[in-house]
């Protein structure tokens, strides 16, 4: 797993929303940079949304994240400033969901879903990646959960770790080196 | 075209965009609908002696009866017309004159007495009444329909019926400038009928017609 995935993993959804808001903003004022950002970093989300309900494979799925990607540029000026970014392009993805099922002649409802559901595991591999990782970390004692998380999830180094649990680099490294061999143990006793 | 491709020829496209108020937007397409609507009536039906109409209190019941629906279909219009959109108080906002002329008609049935009942209930143009409505709301949703497509919404079946009330409700409005039904009892019954029509037509056309 890459240390951008991993800390996109850890960080949550909720820093998502800002971050993700700000660079619309940034967009509908004219800047490209930002707009071209935005649609690079959202990409992943429909394409995750669009994979749990196709299938990981399905043939159309790129075209359908292609749509949305479009309809988002094209509908931009119906976002409201004062309100958050997420379920508006939470219901763009969803309408070019249902529009895909009325393309392909099915009657399929698509269940109106919180619109953090846009923001959830990127992929379906991912979202099980982070379903074992988070019941793995739960193992740990607290102190060592977060040391672990730091370094190796959110990519910290070791002495901002270190500094951040209170502990001197030294002690970090030994707790850390511990975790590790902990968690090893148990991925190996799960199997 | 891969995915990244899209993106950078998206991106080039990124000048300014000036927010759009689907609120205006609606608005002003019901009003071109309702200016059709008013020439369909005269060339149709014609007015009725306006003098006396202004003089005449039911005429204003039901003008702030079908514009208080057509109020609030505007807002519900406008709050559909966004991707996520919500209708929350606009529901609120379509009761309130529901409400209040469906406690005006219970008055009004409850003090007049029996031979007198079929008069306020029926009137002598309730076959009529409900489809000359839906006949005026047609221009009206025509030209919400076009607002509505090129703004954003996710819900067409829902957005369709919010057309359909706004142009009911403007045709219903229209409507009132020829018809002499005076009763509230008429009114809440065949009015909101024609209205009603109006917006589950809409609904229903709402989903083929609501695409982008």
């Amino acid at each position: 797993m890459s240390a951008a995935v991993a800390a996109k993993a850890a960080s949550g959804a909720g820093g998502t929303e800002g971050r993700l808001k700000e660079l619309m903003l940034r967009g509908l004022d004219g800047e490209a940079a930002a707009h071209a950002e935005l649609l690079a970093d959202l990409s992943g989300y429909p394409r995750g949304y669009f994979a749990r309900r196709l299938g990981a494979g399905a043939a159309d799925l790129e075209d359908l994240v292609q749509e949305t990607l479009l309809a988002i540029h094209l509908k931009r000026a119906t976002f409201d400033r004062s309100q958050p970014f997420t379920p508006w392009a939470y219901a763009i993805a969803r309408y070019k969901l249902l529009t895909h099922f009325r393309r392909l002649g099915a009657r399929r409802m698509v269940p109106l879903e919180d619109a953090g559901e846009l923001l959830a595991a990127e992929n379906v591999e991912e979202g099980a990646v982070r379903h074992d990782l988070g019941r793995l970390l739960a193992k740990l004692p607290g102190r060592q959960r977060a040391l672990v998380a730091d370094v190796k999830l959110q990519g910290l180094t070791l002495e901002e770790a270190a500094a951040r649990g209170g502990l001197t680099p030294g002690a970090a490294k030994v707790s850390l080196h511990r975790s590790l061999k902990r968690l090893a143990r148990e991925v190996r006793d799960e199997d | 075209m891969r995915t990244d491709e899209l993106i950078a020829a998206l991106a080039q496209d990124a000048r300014p965009v000036r927010a759009v108020s689907p609120w205006r937007r609606c608005a002003l397409a019901a009003l071109g609908g309702a200016a059709v609507a008013a020439v369909i009536l005269i060339a149709w039906l014609g007015l009725r002696p306006m003098g006396e109409a202004m003089a005449n209190p039911s005429f204003w019941m039901k003008a702030a009866y079908t514009s208080g629906l057509a109020l609030a279909a505007l807002a519900l219009a406008a709050q559909l017309a966004r991707p996520g959109g919500r209708v929350g108080r606009g529901l609120l906002l379509l009761a309130a004159p529901l409400v209040a002329l469906a406690a005006l008609a219970v008055v009004q049935a409850a003090v007049t007495p029996m031979a007198d009942q079929r008069t306020i209930w029926l009137g002598v143009t309730w076959t009529l009444c409900p489809w000359r409505i839906l006949a005026l709301s047609i221009p009206v949703y025509a030209a919400v329909v076009l607002a509505l497509r090129r703004l954003a919404p996710t819900e067409p079946v829902r957005a369709g019926a919010a057309a359909g009330l706004l142009a009911g409700a403007v045709g219903a409005t229209v409507y009132g400038f020829y018809c002499r039904e005076s009763a509230p009892a008429f009114v809440a019954v065949w009015y909101t009928a024609g209205v009603a029509l109006s917006a589950g037509l809409g609904a229903l056309a709402g989903g083929r017609l609501l695409r982008w």
